[in-house]
Parts: structure tokens; C-alpha cells; sequence
């Protein structure tokens, strides 16, 4: 029975963790893009 | 009957023309080699957590995985456990990832020429080449299983469908290399994201989580929630898997090659340990779709999976490896309503083809770097550079074509890919341990590792295909077998560095 709490926990766990993650990194990782590409584009800058 | 509408298609096709707009636009910022392998280092913490996460879940993975799921239960996801904690400990310590990263090199076996000279290098590539295309070569028929099964197409369009992914993809690959990976990852990693989660929740609203484990109960006992505990698995699995998840974090080139394109070796050791419980997820999700497909498809829908022609020409236990592969998508193609049929496609596809673009550029960033080192006497100009580079990765694209056509897969989707990954994970993780930390490593071992590492393997699968010493191969199994390509690389390196005499290595300082 402690299995499947577990698992139980590890499923709820990985929903809400991806689900954090992919609204975080949508919005950090399109700042991400915009700076690698005008580093590239002044490398100066850098 | 499934469900894939023109409503799905249009979703499909937006998704398409937005990724192959936004792959092929970053091309003009390719000035030089190191913008096309390594992105020019720019490359910041939530780009990299996309970008990793997004090229190691493709279809295949997904595929294994949930063939995992619905032979093994839930126990089935504790290779994603396992990698998971071994990339959380790598990333917090940054073990070899960090002198890798702050020693400057495109690859791994760059930085083995530091330690071990020329020759080691060379053999590196090519045995990271090798294992690396090997493994890669089942990605794309297992793609277009997937898509044919779920959108209920004609078989016979498998291959179109192949060719039409790879063409897009190697379009923007080879255009843009790095930088198109990186940016069409970022929005792949969005679409893959929004249709995992959705169907997830889908099934756990809709099937829920007590019929889930009610079946693997009813078919695993307690097994399938312990591994220790399932018939297929036990401690030699666990301890298999263990070591392989620590070498596989170390030196899989497409995983390092993101630690690689960082700004520095700080900001490749936090897209580690922040990407790590990624890896739980990319195995227990699809699992948990392999347990959802168990739970409701009948044994004799499963039959349907396959005509009689190909049942004729498989054993009975390819023939059972083959339709529990199928179980998934085949399961989806009827349980996921119209509308969100296209974005679980788009998701699919999303997966597919940043795997794909990734891989196609790291394995042809090695061939460029070292297997054709020993050719340039001379340092060439940037735009050959980036030209030689543009045609390797389009000649990989038209070896996956071949190869994804030509090769039947027998036994199971995970087995292969761990036999073709142990040919190189074994012996590179050797070497590169040893080139960071040992201080008695030599040019010797690393040959000797290098050697070991790939012969327990082929000679495991020798032993497996001769019909006089297939029932020794199926005593040994590939866990006990895969653990002692470990065990030998290791005591070739430690023999073989010992019996050299000792002598000062080329560039002491070179590597911490």
C-alpha cells in the first residue's frame, strides 16, 4: 500500500512540477532567445 | 475509429509552418563554426532547461516508456528515477561536467586529445558516431508507427510520412544548426508540454487513478510498483540501470552538448540539476498512457495491430513485443476527443522533431570536430567550415532515411537502445572519468577501455543471435552483461594505464 502513495505522489508530483515549468520556462526562455540572438548579432555587447 | 479531424490537421499544420518559419529565420545569425555546434556559448538557463528537455523526449521515448508502463506497471518508470537523481548529483557537484565545460571544447573526445592524444580522440568520435547513429536509427519508423497508428492512416504512408518529417527537419537543421535547434526546441518544448499534460489529466480524470492500479495490481501483483519485486526486473536491472543513468548524464553527447552551448560552466551545471526532475516525468507520464492502454484495450484489439503478413513473419515473442509497442498510440488514436487529437499530433511531432534536430547536429558536430580532425592539416576558413557541417548533417539525414526503412527492430524498443548506447556509454564515461580525476590515466587504458566497452556488447549480441549459445545469452541477460561492459572498461582502464611506463602527459594543466 506504501507503493502506490508513492506513485501517487510522484504522479501529482510530476503534473504540477511540469506544469510550473512550462509556464516558468515559456516566459524566462523567450528572454533567453531575445539576448543570445542580439549577442550574436552585436557580439560588442557582450 | 480515431478521431483525427481537418479541424486537428489545421492545428497540425500551424504548428508546422510556425516552427519551420522560426528554424530557418535564425539562420542569418550563423557566422561561424562555433555558432553552428555550439550556439556562439550563449546559451542561458531556461533556454537549456527547454532545450534538454525537449531533445531527450521524442517519440521513441515515448514509445519505450509507455511499453514500459504497460509491460512493467509503474515500476516501469524507475529508469527515469534513476537518471533523474543521477543528473540532480551531477548538477550539484559538477562532476566532470565542469572541468568539461570550463576546458573550452565543441566535444568530448576534444577534450580526451588534452589527456590521451590524437589517436584516442579519433577513436572516441568514432565510436560516439557509431553508438550515436545506431541508437538513432530506429527514431523515425518509430515515429511514423506512432503517427500512422494514431491518426488511423494507411500503413502504406509510413514512409512519406518519414521523409516528409525529415526533410523539415534537416531543413532548418542544416540551415541554422544550433541556433535553429535551439529556437525551434524552445517551441517545441511549449506544444510537447501543453499535449503531454493534457492528455495526462485527461486519463486520470476519465479512466482514474484507482482503475490504473487496479491493473497493474491485477497483472503485476506487487512487482509492478517495486522493481526489485518484478519478475523482469530485480536488483542486477536496478543496479544496471543505475550505473548507466551516471554514465548516460556524463557522456551522451546531445545531453552534454547543452552544458557545452552555456554561457559558462555555472549556467550548464543549474540547467542540469533544474532540468533532472524532468526525467521523472518523461518516463512515468508515457508510462502511466502504457498502464491506461492495459486497462482498456482487449488482447485480441491488440491482435488487430498487426496484419497477417508481418505476424507471419515474426516469433511469438516479436510478435508480443511489437503489439504492446503499439498498445499506446493505438489506445490514444480512440480515448482522445477531436480538437485535442491535433494538439496531442502537433505535441507528438513536436518531440519527434527536436530529437531529431538535435541529434542529427550533435552526431555530425563529432564527425566534423574529431573523426575528420586528422584532415585538416590546416585550419580551415568559418564558412567551410559551417559548409563541410551543413553537408554532414544532410548526408545523417539521408542515412536515418535508409536505415529507418531498412531495419526491422527485434525485441524490445528499450533493449536496443540500451545495447546500442552501452557500446559508447561504457567506455567514453571511462575515459572521461579518468581524464578528469585519475592522474596515472594514459593512452593505453583509454584504448584498452575503449576496446572492452564495445566488445561486451557485440560479443553479448553474438551469443544471443547463434542459435548453440542463445540459451547462455538469455542466462546471462543483457542487465548482467550490460553491467560487466562497465566493469571491463573500467578494469581495462585501470590494467592498461598502469602497465605503460610512466611518463609526463602531453598538457598536464590542461584538465583539472
Amino acid at each position: 500500500m506504501a507503493s502506490h502513495t508513492f506513485w501517487w505522489i510522484l504522479t501529482i508530483a510530476c503534473v504540477l512540477w511540469y506544469t510550473f515549468v512550462t509556464v516558468y520556462v515559456t516566459i524566462r526562455g523567450a528572454a533567453d532567445i531575445r539576448t543570445m540572438l542580439k549577442h550574436l548579432s552585436f557580439p560588442a555587447e557582450k | 475509429m480515431t478521431q483525427f479531424t481537418w479541424w486537428d490537421g489545421s492545428l497540425v499544420g500551424l504548428y508546422l509552418l510556425v516552427t519551420m518559419i522560426a528554424g530557418i529565420m535564425v539562420r542569418k545569425y550563423v557566422g561561424k563554426v562555433e555558432h553552428f555546434l555550439v550556439a556562439g556559448r550563449e546559451m542561458n538557463v531556461y533556454l537549456g532547461i527547454a532545450s534538454l528537455a525537449a531533445t531527450e523526449f521524442g517519440i521513441v521515448t515515448c514509445m519505450y516508456t509507455a511499453q514500459n508502463g504497460y509491460q512493467k506497471g509503474f515500476a516501469g518508470a524507475t529508469p527515469g528515477i534513476l537518471v533523474a537523481i543521477a543528473m540532480l548529483v551531477v548538477g550539484l557537484t559538477g562532476f566532470c561536467i565542469k572541468p568539461l565545460r570550463d576546458a573550452g571544447v565543441i566535444t568530448i573526445p576534444e577534450l580526451f586529445e588534452k589527456r590521451f592524444g590524437p589517436r584516442i580522440r579519433w577513436a572516441s568520435g568514432v565510436v560516439i558516431v557509431l553508438g550515436g547513429l545506431l541508437n538513432m536509427g530506429v527514431f523515425l519508423r518509430t515515429g511514423g508507427d506512432f503517427l500512422v497508428t494514431v491518426c488511423g492512416m494507411d500503413p502504406k504512408f509510413l514512409t512519406l510520412m518519414m521523409t516528409a518529417l525529415l526533410l523539415m527537419v534537416a531543413t532548418y537543421t542544416v540551415l541554422g544548426g544550433m541556433l535553429s535547434v535551439l529556437v525551434t526546441d524552445f517551441l517545441q518544448f511549449i506544444v510537447m508540454s501543453a499535449g503531454m499534460l493534457v492528455v495526462t489529466v485527461l486519463i486520470l480524470w476519465r479512466i482514474g487513478w484507482s482503475t490504473l492500479v487496479q491493473t497493474v495490481e491485477q497483472h503485476y501483483g506487487a512487482g509492478g510498483f517495486n522493481p526489485f519485486l518484478h519478475a523482469d526486473m530485480g536488483v542486477d536491472y536496478v543496479l544496471f540501470n543505475t550505473i548507466g543513468a551516471f554514465a548516460t548524464v556524463l557522456t551522451w553527447q546531445t545531453m552534454v552538448q547543452r552544458v557545452l552551448a552555456a554561457k559558462d560552466s555555472r549556467v550548464g551545471l543549474k540547467v542540469y540539476s533544474r532540468t533532472s526532475f524532468f526525467f521523472v516525468c518523461r518516463f512515468l507520464i508515457p508510462g502511466l498512457w502504457g498502464i491506461a492502454a492495459l486497462a482498456t484495450l482487449a488482447p485480441e484489439e491488440l491482435r488487430q495491430l498487426l496484419s497477417p503478413q508481418e505476424l507471419a513473419t515474426l516469433t511469438a515473442q516479436q510478435a508480443q513485443d511489437r503489439m504492446q509497442l503499439l498498445a499506446m498510440p493505438r489506445f490514444l488514436s480512440t480515448f482522445v476527443p477531436a480538437g485535442l487529437m491535433g494538439l496531442l499530433v502537433a505535441a507528438m511531432l513536436a518531440a519527434d522533431m527536436s530529437t531529431d534536430s538535435a541529434y542529427m547536429l550533435t552526431w555530425g558536430g563529432v564527425i566534423y570536430n574529431d573523426i575528420l580532425a586528422p584532415f585538416r592539416k590546416k585550419p580551415w576558413s568559418e564558412r567551410r567550415g559551417i559548409l563541410v557541417n551543413r553537408f554532414i548533417v544532410a548526408c545523417i539525414g539521408l542515412f536515418l532515411l535508409i536505415y529507418g526503412l531498412w531495419y526491422k527492430l527485434e525485441g524490445d524498443l528499450w533493449s536496443y537502445l540500451l545495447l546500442t548506447g552501452a557500446i559508447y556509454v561504457s567506455s567514453m564515461s571511462t575515459l572521461l572519468v579518468a581524464c578528469c580525476y585519475w592522474k596515472r590515466a594514459n593512452n593505453w587504458g583509454a584504448a584498452a577501455a575503449i576496446v572492452a566497452g564495445a566488445a561486451i556488447p557485440v560479443l553479448f549480441l553474438v551469443l544471443e543471435k547463434t542459435p548453440a549459445t542463445a540459451e547462455l545469452a538469455k542466462k546471462i541477460g543483457p542487465n548482467i552483461s550490460g553491467i560487466a561492459a562497465y566493469v571491463f572498461a573500467w578494469l581495462a582502464m585501470i590494467v592498461g594505464s598502469l602497465l605503460k611506463p610512466q611518463q609526463q602527459p602531453t598538457n598536464p594543466k590542461a584538465v583539472s
